[in-house]
């Protein structure tokens, strides 16, 4: 079966590809925006000779060059997404493309999709401080409150489960927590957000719901491989580190910050003042942090990964060694 | 309230939604874009009630007063025109149209239905913006002799990398592509000081690394030009590579200059040693200080009233286009003329940088 891996050019997207021919695949289609980076197809082909391999360059926002992307395939792994700029053009790179993507793969006669989503999409504003996190936790209905990344996230599943009543695809459904490694973003905002010099350390003892890059990756092709239709994972490693551990080893490791730490309770109370001024002031400083998002995102969790371990992934880089690695190159990079 | 619907449902939307807001003056009542997923997200986060794939079906169904028109430029002629036939009145995103041709089509539109028709040039009611205004009212600087502009573009943030990763991008199909894009907020400060008969000369340039792809590739990032009425020159520079990214306008009068800083929110008059030798030398950075510093404290003053948000300048453009909606006495707060010009400069640049060898 022909597999294809959308936004294969990308951070995590690259490492799927590979994670999928480590596992077997033997005939992968690279979706890529415009052309593959440099030496990534080769690469792959030389660690990988008997397999076929070939990209495919296609913008998911228009759709005449989408039949030619899902001919053949069987199985798509839609890891593009849009993570960045206004709230409209994420929408539109996550949730339109996707569209697009789903009704050529329908039409196309592909039968299994498996969809990178994210822990964005849980309601988890209701859960008891140190609850459990798995995939029980119920989904946001709408996502707005979550803010732009959310809300496309959210769109982007109910897309999913339309077309899958439409088209009756195979539908598995991924949900990394904060995806890190080489070529990575290094701060999360969970751990905290640099402002006017100063790194705030938001996170504080809360548990970073972290996944390795590479680990994460093995994690999709896996569920591409083995999940049964309908199902949804949360994607997050052994051994995870707190919020304020993370922060201390990245100043140790890569470079000293200038670090305030801001406590639950404080955020909490900072963010309902930011959204008071946010409406008084016609939004001249935006409302970055809302109470909910705060409940969402900064109250201790424990995070669970039982449900991937029992269709056979194991996290193959351990978070020790995964930091180690990820840090090293930030260190390079600074 | 003014009832006001919004064609189109890209990123600058939510820029018109917030600021029709602020001005208190109307209701977003409806959103439209032939992108039903499109007018979902907008009308979701919004909080709009009213969602349209066809314009005509919104403006059948709303009794508009204003729409916005915030599509991209090759649509904004039909969409201006039928929204003024059904008796509305039209703000439009720029650029104003894809031509000067087209331009002077949707004044005439305007004039033909008695319809209030402006346009986002923003920057002229930026705070430095309305000094200069004020300035040259009183004649404190007397004639102007030249004017130069510098606009900066950061093709590394988020409109850039739209831009730079979908050789799809409404922009690639833009005749001036980027500088399209953009010569409207560079334009729109000086037109209101160069006449109609003018010259221009104009050279563009790609410095970035080719990408291979032919769309992408054909963009220049680099503009250069100079607009001559026989009595007044502008210069003006469009960078993607200068930094840190400007946004400044010089004006040259025959009585004093001042330098304009639209990203600082700035305007002080140029250094002048007013006192004679060695001695008169060291006031002027004394002198330029103390000015800069008022500036700051006037725009601390603005911060605390809330009129320092990003998009302020366009809550003030749009009070003043709602006055003139609202009373036939009122003058647009862009005078056609300087619309039309913009359209005109922009067609001239485009078709100069096309003559550069």
């Amino acid at each position: 079966m022909k597999y294809l891996v959308t936004g294969s050019g990308g951070f995590l997207g690259r490492r799927i590809a590979r994670s999928l021919l480590a596992q077997g695949v033997d005939d992968l289609r690279l979706h890529v925006r415009q052309r593959p980076p440099a030496g990534m197809v080769e690469a792959l082909q030389a660690e990988f000779p008997q397999a076929r391999i070939e990209w495919v360059g296609a913008n998911l926002l228009q759709r005449d060059g989408l039949p030619a992307l899902v001919a053949g395939v069987g199985c798509v792994v839609h890891a593009a997404a849009g993570m960045r700029g206004a709230a409209a053009d994420m929408f539109a790179n996550s949730v339109v493309g996707t569209r697009n993507l789903l009704e050529a793969a329908g039409e196309a006669g592909v039968k299994r999709i498996v969809q990178i989503s994210s822990f964005a999409v849980y309601r988890t504003d209701g859960l008891p401080r140190n609850g459990v996190h798995d995939e029980s936790v119920p989904l946001e209905s709408v996502g707005v409150d979550k803010g732009p990344y959310g809300y496309a996230k959210v769109r982007q599943e109910q897309l999913l489960d339309a077309c899958r009543d439409r088209f009756g695809f195979e539908t598995v459904v991924l949900r990394p927590g904060v995806i890190y490694g080489e070529g990575g973003g290094a701060l999360s905002p969970r751990v905290g957000i640099g402002a006017l010099g100063f790194f705030f350390s938001l996170g504080g003892g809360a548990t970073l719901p972290l996944t390795y890059v590479e680990n994460c990756a093995d994690a999709v092709a896996v569920a591409a491989l083995r999940a049964p239709a309908g199902s949804a994972y949360n994607v997050v490693d052994d051994d995870l580190p707190s919020c304020r551990r993370y922060l201390r080893e990245y100043r140790r490791s890569v470079r000293r910050l200038r670090t305030l730490p801001l406590p639950y309770s404080l955020l909490l109370q900072a963010s309902r003042m930011l959204v008071w001024y946010n409406r008084r002031s016609k939004g001249q400083l935006p409302a970055v942090f809302t109470p909910y998002v705060v409940r969402s995102m900064y109250r201790p969790l424990r995070y669970a990964n039982g449900a991937l371990k029992a269709i056979g992934w194991t996290p193959g880089v351990s978070t020790t060694a995964g930091l180690e690695r990820t840090f090293r190159y930030l260190r390079g990079q600074s | 309230m003014l009832r006001i619907g919004i064609v189109g449902c890209g990123k600058i939307a939510d820029g018109h939604v917030e600021q029709i807001r602020a001005t208190g003056r109307g209701e977003v009542v409806a959103v439209c874009d032939r992108e039903p997923l499109m007018v979902e997200q907008l009308a979701e986060r919004m909080r709009v009630p009213g969602r349209y794939t066809d314009l005509e079906a919104m403006l059948a169904a709303e009794c508009l007063d204003v729409v916005h028109v915030a599509t991209p430029p090759d649509s904004h002629l039909p969409i201006a025109r039928r929204a003024m036939e059904a008796g509305c009145h039209v703000f439009m995103e720029k650029p104003f149209a894809l031509t000067a041709e087209e331009a002077a089509a949707i004044l005439e539109c305007a004039q033909a239905h008695a319809r209030r028709v402006s346009v986002n040039y923003l920057y002229n009611f930026e705070t430095p913006g309305l000094e200069l205004a004020g300035l040259m009212a009183a004649g404190k600087l007397g004639e102007v002799v030249h004017l130069d502009t510098h606009y900066g573009y950061n093709l590394s943030g988020d409109y850039g990398l739209a831009v730079m990763g979908d050789p799809g991008h409404w922009v690639h199909r833009l005749p001036g592509k980027l500088f399209h894009n953009v010569l409207d907020h560079v334009l729109a400060k000086i037109v209101p000081y160069v006449g109609d008969g003018f010259s221009v000369r104009a050279r563009a340039l790609r410095r970035r690394p080719a990408t291979g792809n032919a769309a992408v590739d054909a963009m220049p990032d680099e503009l250069r030009f100079i607009i001559d009425d026989g009595a007044t020159t502008a210069s003006g520079m469009i960078s993607a590579h200068g930094r840190p990214v400007a946004h400044t306008l010089k004006v040259v009068g025959t009585q004093d200059s001042v330098e304009l800083d639209y990203a600082a929110r700035t305007l002080v008059p140029s250094a002048r040693q007013a006192q004679p030798s060695a001695l008169g030398r060291l006031f002027p950075p004394w002198v330029q200080a103390a000015r800069f510093a008022g500036n700051g404290w006037r725009n601390l003053r603005r911060f605390g009233r809330h009129e320092f948000h990003y998009f302020q300048p366009m809550r003030v453009l749009l009070a003043r286009f709602y006055d003139a909606v609202a009373d036939d006495s009122r003058a647009d707060p862009i005078p056609h003329e300087h619309i039309l010009r913009t359209c005109r400069m922009i067609d001239a640049i485009v078709a100069d940088i096309g003559r550069t060898p």
